[in-house]
């Protein structure tokens, strides 16, 4: 056999390949692309829809990653350079290979009087893309978005400089804007809980401030001083207590539409036995001014209207003016307009609409209501309907009605320790809409559609210590920068749901569920360690973005049937868990996935896998799976409580082969409006 | 080396090619090899490049030793135990042309096994790569094809240093059951063995930190794992690089050295 042939084409083969050592891959830079065609991140629904509406620019960028093969777009170039400097940020997404950010060197920019950013839509003005690397920045000038500074880039220098000498500022490169820091980006967990603590005083505040309401002195008895309920309230001096004995008081009977309160007082009843009966037309009780207080009434009688068409207010230029006539204007047991600072105590309320509706009114508190809604939730409403006010619910119980709680536009409300009984019928248990910072803790949500849910993209929301059973889905949190901990969800069809981004997942308790965690962002930049996995048909699934690293420090979370031994003694399991893998996800349930799971070859394969997450197909691995529960004690209780249920959920359980099929037909059965379109 | 030597050298080499495909056992095992590689890459879901070669990396370390010494252990032994070698001995051919010839032959045979597997399941990528979704603009990132020819370069590199080191095993070993031995024993020792004796002198403190990276280079597995991952894994994922020179040098020696080993052993005193 003549050798020459194939060992020249092997020695030929051999040396052009070598050729791959000489070229320098990545060299060239790929082209922008529209901003359209990104992943976005960087800004809130209500901050985006409020810059749009107004006009306002602002700056964005775009990148290019080594790891990640989507281009990522960033609304606003503070929020890139604090993404940029985020914690696990690079483990996830490699190293930027370009970036692009907007370039106002040709445009026509202004600055209004309030300092908001403007461009104007003259034809001989545009916006283009400039390097990052080439750009001049300027930073802490007066231009502001709704998310805060405005960095501004420009191509030209002279440009940037005259816009510094106009607006204020300094013009700096991309190296110094990208080390400082905006406090766009999310918070460590220790931040956070500081932010629940936080939170938690702030509502004590409120409520040791409203429940002094109930030591005014009386100075009207309905029956005895007054005829009626109306003319009590009419006869009432301000700061006083009209009292309501035990006995059925008609109250839309004197003909006047609901009762009024228009000055501070505090109006309360006997119990259960002082009963405020409506003609079923309409709110039962209004109030209309600061520091009132309902306490201690059973009403029922409530009208059915949900959204008021002919309600007029002066918001009409507002951009959420849809959403707010909406939401805010239904009919309830007690409405609270414009009352800053009042109290709803110990009220229950039958109603076919909302239990309580609170519209601007800040600081108020609504603490051990009762709402008993329609058995359906496309009957009724809401029990608490929260809009454009920061206050606290509290101590309550919903049953049945469309969701529990449902604020809109209330940044910074605190929902706390509340019972949500669903029966199958409720469609949440708390939702919010357009609000951020707000603290959703230690809620009990059973038979809902989904337990807690944040929609909208908003910003820092804390959701923790609530328990989700029974229900299709338990905590939804969407948007940015949030902390969910402390959650326990049993025997739901979806444990947690994560939509958000760069948000932290830690400490809860996932147990007994068909579905762990759902991880459906395109984006993974949520931080999700330390939680505990037990008793779920299947851990997780992920049908979209790459491959997710849930390891943070050297610590995962615990996954029951994760195999591997703890050699080192560190509670940490040597071998990496891919909870979505096609053998790690057997094996608890399928006899021989343990045993397939321990193979040599199998983890040798897998040691290099976490290396490129951005270049793996989708799914969760965790690289320090966690040897013991985090909270034993929790996770046992949450497991033996559920134990006679578990055979009922496995019959109705939806068989998984595609996550988003599910979530369809679901949507359909249910009639769930879908997410984020729900205003 | 001048033509005659040439000519003679070819001669040996076609010979072995002739004896390799002759050989149904090594078609067996290049084809079972390929079968490995293919159902790896498959199940791994290949999106990229660079995840594809992580992917066959590890099982790459281990099945192409295997795959070398099988083809190569019993070049020289065979001619031996058939009392072909006295006859070969009885030509003008020199030690070191038979030995060069033998081992151009066999690894010939070897790098077609392992590269064309290597080369046809890259494929996969473009076939069925990509990021799933057109509806968000998206790009390669680092992920190029020329990095997973580097990979095929350096396994075709790696796989000529073992067939080296099977040539002198071949050499050495007196019957078919020493040199079966021989060949598992290295065999063992590569994929575990001197990994092994540096992490217990890491442990021991024979091996300084400093020296580390000089003690990998003497390891084949790990000089070829870090060049791997240096040239293709490098640029990517972030990891502190290292310096390609000890691995390289170590590679070459070990060729180098084999080959040596292999002339000098062969056989011994004046042509018969």
């Amino acid at each position: 056999m003549n050798p020459k042939r194939v060992l020249a084409v092997l020695f030929a083969v051999l040396l052009v390949s070598s050729a791959s050592f000489v070229v320098d891959v990545g060299a060239d830079r790929p082209a922008p692309v529209p901003f359209e065609d990104t992943i976005t991140m960087g800004m809130t629904a209500a901050a985006t829809v409020q810059a749009e509406e107004r006009g306002v620019e602002v700056p964005r960028a775009e990148v290019f990653y080594s790891q990640y093969r989507y281009v990522v777009g960033y609304h606003g170039v503070a929020s890139l350079a604090d993404e940029l400097g985020r914690e696990g940020h690079a483990r996830q997404f490699g190293t930027p290979l370009a970036i692009y950010v907007s370039d106002y060197a040709n445009a026509d920019l202004n600055v209004t009087d309030e300092g908001l950013f403007r461009i104007s839509d003259a034809p001989s003005t545009y916006e283009g893309w400039v390097a990052a690397e080439d750009a001049h920045f300027v930073v802490g000038s007066r231009a502001r978005t709704p998310a805060g500074e405005a960095v501004v880039p420009f191509s030209d220098r002279s440009v940037a400089e005259s816009f510094a000498a106009e607006h204020g500022g300094t013009v700096r490169d991309w190296d110094a804007v990208r080390s400082n820091s905006f406090d766009t980006g999310a918070a460590t967990g220790e931040a956070f809980r500081a932010e629940v603590r936080a939170q938690h005083e702030w509502a004590d505040r409120q409520v040791a401030n409203a429940t002094a309401l109930l030591d005014r002195p009386v100075s009207v008895v309905v029956g005895e001083d007054a005829p009626t309920l109306p003319a009590a309230v009419e006869a009432a001096p301000p700061n006083t207590t009209v009292r309501v004995p035990a006995g059925t008081y008609d109250v839309n009977a004197t003909g006047d539409g609901s009762l009024t309160v228009d000055k501070p007082l505090t109006l309360r009843g006997a119990g259960n036995d002082t009963h405020l009966r409506g003609d079923g037309n309409g709110s039962v009780v209004t109030a209309t001014t600061g520091r009132v207080a309902v306490a201690d009434i059973r009403i029922s009688g409530v009208g059915d209207t949900f959204s008021d068409e002919n309600v007029s207010t002066d918001q009409g230029d507002a951009w959420d003016y849809r959403v707010q006539l909406g939401y805010g204007y239904g009919d309830a047991g007690v409405t609270l307009d414009s009352a800053n600072g009042s109290l709803v105590r110990n009220v229950s309320v039958d109603t076919p609409a909302n239990g309580v509706v609170v519209r601007w009114s800040e600081n108020a508190v609504v603490d051990g209501v009762t709402v008993n809604g329609s058995d359906d939730w496309t009957d009724g409403f809401m029990g608490v309907m929260v809009m454009r006010s920061r206050t606290v619910v509290q101590n309550s119980t919903f049953v049945g009605g469309r969701d529990g709680v449902y604020t809109h536009l209330s940044d910074g409300l605190v929902v706390r320790d509340n019972r949500m009984v669903g029966e199958g019928g409720m469609r949440f248990g708390v939702h919010e809409m357009y609000t951020s910072d707000a603290l959703v803790a230690d809620n009990a949500v059973t038979g809902a559609s989904t337990g807690v849910v944040v929609m909208t993209r908003p910003n820092g929301n804390l959701v923790v210590g609530n328990h989700v059973r029974d229900s299709y889905a338990g905590v939804n949190v969407a948007g940015r920068a949030s902390y969910v901990a402390e959650n326990v969800v049993v025997d739901n069809h979806y444990g947690l749901e994560a939509p958000s981004q760069t948000s932290i997942y830690e400490r809860n308790v996932v147990v007994e569920n068909d579905i762990g965690f759902r991880a459906s962002s395109l984006i993974p930049t949520n931080r999700v360690v330390e939680n505990d996995f037990v008793d779920n048909d299947r851990y997780v699934t992920a049908s979209l973005g790459p491959l997710r690293v849930w390891t943070a420090d050297g610590r995962g979370n615990y996954w029951d049937d994760a195999p591997g031994s703890d050699a080192g003694g560190d509670g940490v399991l040597d071998r990496p868990f891919q909870p979505s893998g096609p053998v790690d996800s057997r094996v608890g349930d399928t006899p021989g996935a343990a045993t397939l799971a321990n193979s040599p070859s199998l983890t040798a394969i897998r040691a290099l896998q976490g290396a490129v997450p951005g270049l793996r197909p989708t799914g969760v691995v965790d690289e320090a799976p966690l040897a013991d529960p985090v909270r034993p004690a929790v996770v046992d209780r949450a497991a033996g409580a559920n134990g006679t249920e578990t055979t009922e959920t496995d019959a109705t359980a939806v068989p998984d082969g595609d996550a988003n099929a599910t979530e369809m037909t679901a949507v359909g059965a249910t009639g769930i409006a879908p997410m984020e379109g729900d205003a | 080396m001048n033509r005659e030597s040439v000519d003679r050298l070819l001669a040996v080499a076609g010979r072995e090619l002739a004896t390799v495909v002759r050989t149904r056992a090594f078609l067996a095992l290049a084809g079972g090899f390929a079968v490995v590689v293919a159902a790896l890459a498959w199940t791994a879901g290949a999106v990229g490049y660079v995840p594809l070669v992580l992917d066959l990396l590890t099982p790459v370390e281990v099945l192409v030793p295997a795959l070398a010494l099988a083809f190569g252990y019993r070049t020289v032994l065979g001619d031996a135990e058939r009392g072909e070698l006295d006859v070969i001995r009885t030509y003008p051919v020199s030690r070191a042309t038979y030995v060069l010839g033998a081992y151009l032959g066999r690894a010939a045979a070897l790098l077609v096994a392992v590269i064309v597997p290597l080369s046809a399941v890259a494929l996969l990528v473009p076939l069925f790569g990509g990021v799933g979704t057109t509806v968000v603009a998206s790009h390669a990132a680092s992920d190029s094809p020329v990095l997973y020819l580097r990979f095929v370069v350096l396994t075709a590199a790696f796989a000529l240093v073992v067939m080296a080191a099977a040539m002198a095993v071949s050499t050495n070993a007196r019957s078919s059951r020493a040199g079966v031995a021989v060949a598992v024993t290295l065999g063992v020792a590569l994929v575990v063995g001197f990994d092994a004796g540096i992490v217990a002198g890491l442990v021991g403190g024979v091996v300084p930190e400093g020296a580390l990276e000089l003690a990998l280079g003497l390891s084949p597995n790990s000089a070829f794992r870090g060049l791997v991952l240096e040239s293709v894994v490098g640029g990517v994922a972030g990891a502190p690089s290292t310096s390609p020179v000890p691995s390289v040098l170590g590679l070459l020696a070990w060729l180098a050295g084999a080959l040596a080993v292999a002339t000098v052993t062969v056989w011994s005193g004046e042509r018969r």
